[in-house]
């Protein structure tokens, strides 16, 4: 039997006002599995990501329609919490955005504001594991005080995932998470990512095709708000099926 | 689909590491055909050139393997691109090889002169050489032009080769049974014999990689060889 996806998108149309900017996108996320979104600027991978958590919803004038479910549940209805599916689904952004906070804080906010923790002592647990998955406890183990802010780019993008995770997603969606970072830090966040596969379906958008070649075991191509292809990365960049693919992913003019 | 890179270098790369190849190919082609020429004609000059050119074609397999080693390097070549590369790599190792083959029957040739003749074998050897340099061209002009219906069909032809080799074999151990003189020409003739036919099957690992270029797989249904033409004698081994 197939695994169930872990987020099952299906005939999503997105409009920014009168401007289309996804055409009935269907794809299935799996489980314990990084999948790529790659695609020319403005093709719509990004404004896809934001419609698995529900970002968009922020954006006045965006109209999402078609159906997306998370386990099978459709994450725009009604009864759910934008707030709490946001903890469900977590999101790291292209900058490191750490807030102008001490990095216990940091990685503290979520899992106090959406109650995981019962007590200091099992908050401080939180945050601990949080950045060892992370990656980043042993270098600012001595000084969680510190400012998050004060970190390099390299480990404030760690911190930052450190924050996402520390609410204990299902689903980490990552906007390219390396393109502010040196080769040596996005080659940590990859390795991170790696790990973290074990536990979280990760969705990652990103411009480098190495990357997303070496991250992701699936991967997505859009094109001027399609998807365009959808299969195993392997596939996809030895033989992909769709000659737009192939223009792509080789540097050829689409 | 623009066959252009948007990295013109990248587009130049490719152009030059193919044409590399094509340049192999009529070198190789003509080493196999001039040797089976020096071979009938017993004219040592004509085999001691064939010999001396092989250089040549190792010279310009190294010169195309340190050439797709850069570009996987530097232009981390995906789908097409990767399987241009790819092949590129085994077509002009196969193409080596093959002048390996000419140059032994060339060297082959300079010992046969000093030996009895057999009838019609030169002959012979010299219409199977021009068989397999036809099925060569085809093999590399499937390649130039991404035919993959040429390539198909070149697959298909090698069992003529096959069974060319076969009645030479036959042959060559008729004239050994008749005439124990002539055991040693006919060892010497039947080595060349086979090492032609070897030259076929490169032809054919060639054709194979065209598929697999233009549609990135190999051919699925592995082509039934028939072991009797092969090995001469069907149903005991040699």
């Amino acid at each position: 039997m197939q695994t169930p996806s872990k987020i099952s998108a299906q005939g999503v149309n997105v409009h920014y006002g009168t401007t289309q900017a996804l055409k009935d996108v269907s794809v299935e996320i799996a489980p314990a599995t990084v999948t790529a979104f790659i695609g020319p600027s403005g093709c719509g991978k990004s404004t896809f990501l934001r419609c698995l958590n529900r970002m968009n919803d922020t954006i006045a004038g965006c109209r999402v329609q078609g159906r997306i479910t998370l386990d099978g549940q459709d994450i725009y209805a009604p009864s759910v919490d934008p707030v709490q599916l946001r903890a469900q689904v977590g999101m790291v952004f292209q900058k490191p955005n750490p807030f102008p906070k001490s990095i216990y804080e940091n990685v503290a906010y979520g899992p106090r504001i959406h109650g995981l923790a019962r007590g200091r002592v099992e908050l401080d647990e939180i945050v601990e594991k949080s950045l060892r998955r992370a990656a980043l406890w042993g270098e600012v183990k001595d000084r969680l005080d510190a400012p998050g802010t004060g970190l390099s780019g390299g480990q404030q993008q760690r911190l930052c995932i450190a924050r996402a995770i520390a609410t204990a997603p299902e689903v980490l969606l990552m906007d390219e998470p390396c393109s502010a970072l040196d080769p040596i830090a996005t080659a940590q966040v990859e390795e991170l990512i790696d790990e973290l596969r074990a536990t979280f379906a990760v969705v990652i958008v990103t411009h480098s095709m190495q990357q997303a070649a070496r991250v992701s075991q699936k991967t997505a191509f859009f094109h001027l708000g399609s998807l365009v292809e959808f299969g195993e990365t392997g596939q996809i960049f030895t033989t992909p099926r769709d000659p737009r693919t192939e223009s792509y992913i080789t540097g050829r003019i689409g | 689909m623009s066959h252009e890179h948007i990295a013109a270098a990248f587009d130049r790369d490719l152009e030059r590491i193919q044409a590399l190849v094509m340049k192999m190919g009529g070198l190789a082609e003509a080493a196999l055909n001039d040797a089976a020429m020096a071979l009938e004609a017993r004219d040592g000059e004509l085999a001691a050139q064939v010999r001396a050119g092989d250089a040549t074609l190792d010279a310009l397999e190294e010169e195309i393997n340190v050439e797709c080693a850069r570009l996987i390097a530097l232009r981390a070549p995906t789908a097409g691109d990767l399987r241009t590369i790819l092949t590129v790599m085994k077509v002009a190792a196969a193409l080596e090889r093959c002048g390996d083959y000419a140059k032994n029957l060339a060297k082959r040739s300079l010992v046969l002169a000093d030996l009895p003749r057999v009838e019609g074998a030169a002959g012979s050897i010299r219409r199977m050489a021009r068989q397999v340099g036809q099925l060569l061209r085809d093999a590399l002009d499937a390649y130039a032009r991404r035919d993959a219906d040429l390539a198909r069909e070149v697959r298909a032809r090698d069992e003529e080769v096959d069974q060319m080799y076969g009645a030479l074999f036959r042959e060559f151990v008729t004239h050994m049974m008749a005439d124990p003189r002539l055991i040693s020409p006919c060892l010497h003739l039947h080595f060349i014999a086979k090492n032609i036919e070897r030259v076929g099957d490169h032809a054919t690992g060639i054709a194979e990689q065209v598929i697999y270029l233009v549609s990135g797989m190999l051919p699925d249904e592995v082509r039934r060889k028939d072991e009797g033409a092969t090995l001469g004698q069907p149903g005991r081994g040699v």
